[in-house]
């Protein structure tokens, strides 16, 4: 069953996606659909309010290019300032993965009389 | 090409079509197309692939309207910074072509920096001294009430009499409140070296009429003002804290005049009287209700208009009240008195009466400065032309390669705005500098200079000159350069012409105004000289003079003060050096006006007619010697005076008025009742002119210091001017031998105020006024004259250099070198006399103005006139006659091989 993403987590796929280079949104969602085996359930089109959001705070940086089959289409490309930002939110998100595993895979304590 | 960073690129990429909106849509259009293209390259139908893809993308209006905005911000955001970064690039450009020619900028930059800071200075005087309410709550509502006297002479004044006072403070309804205040000094002792210290003598409604209360203690009592109690004194703050250094001193005692007073209250820091600074607050003691009806007019009052009452209204009703005098006074007031003097009351804003006519002198003084910045401004647009000139190859190429209008603008606005910016910061150091030194030239008893500050308002309105100074000099060069730039270097006569046409248009205005400005401080130079022409009576030089002020209570009567005075002249002329010492309580120019009623023997009055009023002084023997007053006749001595057989002396204004034609010596004269016996006019003095330089001369007689049997005078002389005249001496170096004399003589009574006769002259109201005028209108009239010369010099050099080839043909086909220099210096002057023509037309229209600041001397004055003339044109000549020169030294061959 697919999974509704966290809201505000969708940034951080954004950048790590870009990490494999420019790329245009439509890739970045099939990026992410190959990468999630479509496991991850998100709205295509939220994806470019997020990417232009980045843009302003200069995460990526918005190019117009030329795609595969010879159209014109907006490029984005992920700066230092967007690297960085990735590394924090990963950084965030892994410890507050293991802290949310650790509570959940916990046993119940063995009540001593 | 853009020429100013886009702020408005958003609203014309609205109006044409929406170019975010587009690129949004296109975006989307994209993505929506690859996943159709690939859904149909799966096998789908396009229908079908469309709507998935729709489905999958989402509500697609909402997405793009959130994506739109913040692309919009983002637009906005870059709009700013790039705006940020052209300003940067244009002033780091300016900055560095403004390096590259330091004369120019250094040039502009003073010239600028100097007429706005000086135009700054004159209006922060302006506004403290005229402009700024008075520092009391709702000033505008304080007026000055006084007896109008026109019988009197035209513009007399007096105080208003005591029974007048009470009447007003009881049934004027347009007043909220009336009290008496008035300004003087008195002697501080007791603990203390003797010292004169400011002194207010006041009522106690004064607090209520300012709106200001002792800061420690109580205010006086209504029952203070009466006569015989008065012993309580307020200190002012400054004094308090200098003298008692801010201790407790609520019901301690000061000794005052010789009289002790116990201190009730301390007045906040900075509040004084309107008219003068004060040391120590004394009720008035003299105000007594009950008192008969008496015409003596020395209460100065001020009064607090109720809310809402202009003072023109105040001024009916209270002289209705005025007219009800004869009935209500009978005896003071008699219906022939207010006839023949025309006696009435007036009301006025107190803040006129205090500034009086420093107001006129400054608006003119502020003209005269906002002149020579004109003048100013004309030559840094001068120099912005020139140097726009001397770049016209460069601008010539910028054009070419594409620069627009807007690109050059762009460039010469970051230059003046670089001079403007530069020049507003000299101006406000100026402006500091030159405030400060107004306020150490400024007259003596010059309204309100301690308020004297450079404010920010002031500081603001330098800035705003500055920057408008700046856009105009950066735009209108542009009018032409880009003119200039499309044509061929130098070669264009048409534009030349019109260049020419600018320059000289600015050198007309320039030599109008500077004719303005020189015409002005003419008349201010010739009123000045005026002024020193005049025989005032007396000879300043060598002499000085210092006041002395007897303590009433060990003095009482005529006989001890005589005796004081007889031992104190005495022992002066005994010191080294001593030519002549005397004393007297009328001090030419700065006596003041009072006047008493005297009686002529030989001229009764006929009925109806009122006794005569004129100033009754006090002089010993030796007084007419120090002074330098001529005199004819035997004055009275000491003997003479101790032995009550004195005689009067009269000046030779007030023998013409009562004796025409006649020899005064022998008649009679006396005050207090017309009965005999007549004090014997022994002698006659010259003409003096006690009131003032520029005042007619006084009609004044000289009473001697004890009274003869049977006619009574008025008081004592217990503040008296000591007069020393020394003889190979410099007067001022026999002041400690004279405090010692003193301080032998009455420890108590101190010495104050010793200055030399000279500086007595020089610093009376009308000298210092007109020598203060003419400074600074000299000063205008320089810059003005100077600045002008430097425009003449700059269009006629710029002029001959544009004609190097014409000259240089006209000499090679054996021009003579004098035809060439006059074609120079006629082409010069015909420009500098339309100018002139101008001027005479402006400074005769617009020069009145300074009708009431001149003496003896017409505002239109034609030698004035003709002489600043032949100033401005003799140096118009020198100004183009150097340029002239250099044109006759053109080489033709060197000219003919350029061409």
């Amino acid at each position: 069953m697919p999974v509704d993403l966290l809201q505000g987590k969708l940034d951080m796929l954004i950048l790590k996606a870009l990490t494999w280079g420019p790329m245009h949104g439509y890739a970045v969602t099939r990026w992410l659909q190959e990468t999630t085996d479509d496991e991850l359930l998100v709205e295509e089109g939220s994806l470019y309010p997020a990417l232009h959001r980045m843009a302003k705070r200069k995460w990526v940086k918005a190019e117009w290019g030329i795609s595969e089959n010879n159209r014109r289409a907006k490029y984005y490309a992920l700066t230092a300032a967007g690297r960085a930002q990735l590394q924090a939110q990963a950084g965030a998100w892994e410890r507050l993965a293991t802290i949310v595993t650790k509570v959940l895979t916990a046993q119940p304590a063995e009540v001593t009389a | 090409m853009r020429w100013l960073p886009d702020r408005y690129g958003g609203l014309r990429r609205l109006v044409r079509g929406g170019h975010v909106e587009r690129e949004v849509d296109e975006e989307f259009a994209f993505h929506l197309d690859s996943v159709v293209a690939e859904l149909t390259a799966r096998g789908a139908r396009p229908e079908a692939a469309r709507a998935e893809a729709l489905r999958r993308f989402g509500r697609v209006d909402t997405l793009r309207e959130e994506t739109v905005v913040v692309d919009r911000e983002i637009e906005r955001e870059a709009g700013r910074a790039e705006f940020l970064y052209a300003l940067g690039r244009e002033l780091r450009l300016a900055f560095r072509s403004l390096r590259r020619s330091p004369g120019f900028t250094l040039a502009a930059l003073l010239t600028l920096g100097l007429g706005i800071g000086a135009t700054t200075a004159i209006y922060t005087l302006l506004d403290a001294v005229v402009l700024r309410p008075l520092a009391y709550a709702e000033s505008d509502r304080l007026v000055q009430i006084g007896s109008e006297v026109p019988g009197m002479g035209v513009g007399s004044r007096w105080g208003l009499s005591v029974a007048g006072y009470f009447h007003f403070q009881e049934h004027g309804r347009t007043l909220e409140s009336l009290a008496y205040a008035a300004a003087g000094e008195t002697t501080l002792t007791g603990g203390f070296a003797a010292e004169r210290v400011n002194s207010a003598s006041v009522s106690a409604g004064i607090f209520d009429v300012l709106r200001v209360a002792p800061a420690q203690g109580r205010a006086f009592r209504v029952e203070e003002e009466r006569p015989g109690s008065e012993r309580v004194a307020i200190l002012g703050w400054d004094f308090w804290q200098q003298r008692y250094g801010g201790a407790d001193v609520l019901g301690r005692t000061i000794t005052l005049a010789g009289l002790d007073r116990e201190i009730v209250g301390i007045m906040p820091r900075d509040v004084h009287l309107p008219q003068a600074r004060v040391d120590v607050w004394l009720p008035v003691a003299f105000l007594d209700p009950t008192a008969p009806p008496v015409n003596s007019h020395w209460v100065s009052a001020i009064g607090r208009l109720q809310s809402g009452v202009a003072p023109d209204e105040a001024q009916r009703e209270l002289a209705a009240l005025t007219a009800q005098f004869p009935e209500l006074f009978p005896g003071a007031y008699p219906q022939s008195f207010m006839e023949r003097y025309g006696f009435d009351t007036y009301v006025s804003a107190l803040q006129e009466e205090i500034v009086g006519t420093m107001a006129r002198t400054l608006w003119v003084l502020l003209l005269a400065v906002a002149i020579v910045f004109l003048v100013a401004a004309a030559n840094v647009a001068n120099l912005f032309l020139v140097r726009i000139e001397s770049r016209r190859r460069e601008l010539a190429v910028r054009r070419a390669l594409g620069a627009g209008r807007r690109a050059l603008a762009t460039h010469f606005l970051g230059e003046s705005a670089l001079i403007g910016g530069g020049s507003v910061v000299l101006a406000v150091f100026f402006a500091w500098l030159g405030t400060r030194l107004l306020v150490s030239i400024a007259p003596p008893h010059f309204p309100r200079l301690d308020e004297v500050g450079l404010t920010p308002g002031a500081v603001l309105a330098a800035i705003l000159v500055g920057l408008l100074t700046m856009v105009v000099f950066g735009l209108v060069p542009l009018l032409q350069s880009t003119e200039t730039a499309l044509l061929r270097e130098g070669r264009s006569t048409t534009a030349a012409r019109r260049r020419r046409g600018i320059r000289s248009t600015l050198v007309v205005s320039q030599t109008a105004l500077a004719l303005v400005l020189l015409a002005a401080a003419g008349l201010a130079l010739e009123s000045f000289r005026q002024l020193t022409r005049v025989d005032i009576g007396i000879r300043p030089e060598n002499a000085l003079t210092f006041q002395v002020a007897l303590p009433a209570m060990s003095y009482q009567g005529f006989q001890p003060v005589l005796e004081f005075y007889r031992s104190l002249t005495q022992r002066i002329e005994e010191l080294n050096g001593v030519a002549a010492v005397g004393v007297t309580n009328m001090l030419p120019p700065v006596a003041g006006t009072g006047c008493s009623v005297v009686f002529i023997e030989d001229r009764p009055l006929q009925p109806g007619e009122e006794p005569r009023c004129v100033p009754t002084v006090t002089g010993s023997p030796g007084v007419y010697e120090a002074l330098g007053v001529r005199v004819d006749g035997e004055v009275p001595s000491w003997a003479a005076m101790e032995h009550r057989a004195a005689g009067v002396v009269v000046t030779r204004a007030f023998a013409e008025r009562f004796w025409p034609g006649e020899d005064p010596i022998g008649k009679g004269v006396r005050g207090n009742g017309a009965v005999p016996p007549y004090y014997r006019v022994v002698a006659v003095t010259g003409d003096i002119r006690a009131h003032g330089v520029d005042q007619p001369p006084a009609e004044a007689v000289f009473f001697p210091l004890q009274a003869i049997d049977g006619a009574p005078l008025w008081s004592p002389m217990y503040t008296g001017n000591v007069v020393v005249r020394t003889a190979a001496v410099p007067p001022l170096a026999l002041i400690p031998q004279l405090r010692a004399v003193l301080a032998e003589l009455n420890p108590e009574v101190p010495l104050v105020n010793p200055r030399t006769l000279h500086h007595v002259v020089e610093n009376s109201p009308s000298m210092a006024r007109a020598s203060f005028t003419l400074t600074l209108l000299l000063i205008a009239g320089l810059m003005g004259l100077l600045l002008s010369a430097v425009g003449v010099f700059g269009v006629i050099s710029y002029t001959v250099a544009q004609r190097t080839g014409e000259i240089g043909i006209r000499l090679a086909l054996g021009a003579r070198i004098e035809t060439v220099k006059a074609l120079v210096l006629r082409q010069s002057l015909t420009t500098v006399l339309i100018g002139v023509a101008l001027g005479l037309v402006a400074s005769v229209a617009g020069l009145r103005i300074m009708q009431s600041l001149l003496y003896e001397v017409s505002p239109t004055d034609p030698r004035v006139l003709f002489g600043v003339v032949a100033v401005l044109l003799a140096v118009a000549v020198l100004a183009s006659y150097l340029p002239a020169r250099r044109a006759a030294k053109v080489d033709p061959a060197s000219v003919l091989r350029a061409e």
